[in-house]
């Protein structure tokens, strides 16, 4: 384990196998990289970042001769202290780094409210990659590196509860309704673009829907506040296009480019339908 | 020899056999996957190998990639399609489908069809309503949602398997995946009929939608009887084809659009 702390460590260079080289020059490119990817679960499974975790890998395989032993242990003493390095970016609470590299940070005895605020920065993070315009919302694999469900989760939920609040009659059944086409719509929006060739991470899409989620959110919230008709097409096509404005580059560059209207006319008659649920429901 | 250890190509096992010239046009439908080898006597059996997989790449019920098949198509493929299903006239839509029926077809015109009778059945209903009274407001049914893709879904999933089961009972071929795609293509009219029974003329109404149902109902009837051959004894097949599409037409008008 001690030559994963090798990050933080400066060590001599003789000392160092290749592989330990290796290393820390992803961790360097790594820790160098864009500040927009927030540290945020530490031993994040890699998904869309570099292969790490390889030290178990190389303890195993390379015995190491008896003089790097005794360098090694002499390693692991000054490492321990160092454990939770300040990382230069954005360093919340305990969090390392996201690369996965040293022990995790005890998660299970931290205050609630870190927990929390971490999820909370998260959602924010995301939702500023995917809702707002930014220079790298055309990549794939850079826009919601970092996905997670909470988000989507929240919009959904939020959704359906001001859609029932708004509804005079059977209201739990407006909730049931909207709840549903939300989330076995994102589902099947998936779905499909996987049966048609495309090449998207199943989670990460559906994060992505249930973000794409929010200029709605904001919509159902003025529409209840305010009961004009008018008012409600107005505020519903307006958020009805930012949410097909956030999803459409995700969604046409995951396809072959002669099957982009068959991906993207499913997102566009999901929100359509909720749109028109927003204004329905009185 | 040790060069073509380096090239991962079929024809290493060619060294030493008489190349052979080969009719090119009986290869012409390997043509697509036949790149090398061509012209090699040996060109049949990997190409054979090519056919079976493109036929049968079943990896089980749960893998997404075996069902990839059933959704090989381009837009303009859907397109042609659904235009096509407009035309109740010609039977050709199971030629048209060749060996490359889609679901795609089926899935979202269903779904669209569900939305639209939803949607536009409230609004309908509203304005009937207030015809005749003046003081009624707007309210909007979720229950229309629920019956619509009760009815809908139900319809374009049970009828072709019932049809399919029955077809294969009495002896003849029948394909499932193209009776869903037949059905599927079948309900398309029905969208832009729910979008012109919002006029709120009684008259009017029905006459839109029993125009639309027996465009419906003969689109697939003939293209049923051009893929069974029309013999006499299974004319009561098409007759329920008919009448069981000029239900639905019914049950459209009757429940969504009063």
């Amino acid at each position: 384990m001690s030559n994963s702390h090798s990050d933080t460590i400066p060590l001599h260079p003789s000392s160092q196998s290749d592989i330990d080289e290796i290393e820390n020059l992803i961790n360097a490119s790594v820790q160098s990289g864009p500040a927009t990817v927030l540290p945020a679960r530490p031993p994040s499974p890699p998904r869309a970042s570099i292969p790490v975790s390889s030290s178990p890998f190389i303890q195993s395989k390379i015995p190491p001769p008896p003089p790097q032993s005794s360098s090694s242990s002499n390693h692991k003493v000054p490492s321990v202290p160092a454990a939770p390095p300040p990382p230069p970016p954005v360093g919340n609470s305990s969090s390392i780094v996201a690369t996965g590299f040293g022990p995790p940070p005890n998660t299970l005895t931290e205050p609630v409210w870190d927990t929390v605020k971490r999820d909370l920065s998260r959602i924010v993070s995301n939702l500023k990659l995917v809702v707002f315009p930014n220079p790298y919302r055309e990549d794939p694999g850079k826009a919601l590196r970092d996905w997670d469900l909470w988000g989507p989760f929240f919009f959904i939920v939020f959704l359906g509860l001001t859609l029932s609040w708004s509804a005079s009659v059977k209201k739990s059944e407006v909730f049931a309704v909207a709840f549903a086409l939300l989330a076995a719509g994102a589902i099947i929006l998936t779905l499909n673009v996987l049966l048609l060739g495309g090449h998207i991470i199943f989670f990460q899409s559906l994060s992505l829907l249930g973000y794409c989620l929010f200029p709605l959110d904001i919509g159902a919230l003025i529409c209840l506040l305010k009961d004009n008709v008018i008012i409600k097409m107005i505020v519903v096509s307006v958020t009805l296009a930012w949410s097909s404005w956030a999803a459409y580059p995700f969604m046409s560059s995951a396809v072959n480019p002669r099957r982009k209207a068959l991906a993207l006319y499913p997102v566009f008659l999901m929100y359509v339908s909720v749109g028109f649920l927003i204004i329905a429901i009185n | 020899m040790d060069e073509s250890s380096y090239w991962n190509l079929p024809s290493s096992h060619l060294l030493g056999s008489v190349p052979a010239v080969v009719n090119e046009e009986s290869e012409a439908s390997y043509g697509r996957r036949g790149g090398g080898g061509r012209g090699y006597q040996t060109l049949g059996p990997p190409t054979e190998g090519f056919e079976q997989q493109s036929q049968n790449n079943w990896k089980g019920v749960f893998s997404i990639s075996s069902y990839t098949q059933y959704f090989d198509v381009d837009t303009d493929v859907v397109v042609n399609r659904l235009i096509s299903s407009f035309y109740p006239a010609g039977g050709d839509f199971f030629n048209k489908i060749g060996a490359n029926p889609d679901l795609y077809g089926l899935i979202w015109i269903t779904t669209t069809l569900v939305f639209m009778l939803a949607a536009f059945g409230n609004c309908a209903t509203y304005l009937i309503q207030k015809r005749t009274d003046r003081t009624t407001t707007w309210s909007f049914d979720v229950g229309y949602v629920n019956a619509a893709a009760c009815g809908i879904y139900g319809y374009s999933l049970v009828v072709p398997v019932a049809f399919y089961f029955l077809l294969r009972y009495l002896g003849s071929n029948a394909s499932l995946i193209r009776f869903w795609c037949m059905w599927g293509y079948s309900l398309s009219i029905f969208i832009p009929t729910a979008f012109l029974l919002l006029i709120p003329v009684e008259i009017l109404r029905w006459i839109i939608i029993l125009v639309a149902g027996t465009a419906s109902s003969c689109f697939v009837t003939l293209n049923l009887t051009s893929y069974i051959g029309g013999s006499n004894d299974l004319r009561m097949m098409m007759i329920a084809a008919f009448l069981l599409q000029m239900a639905l037409a019914i049950f459209i008008k009757v429940w969504f659009f009063p």
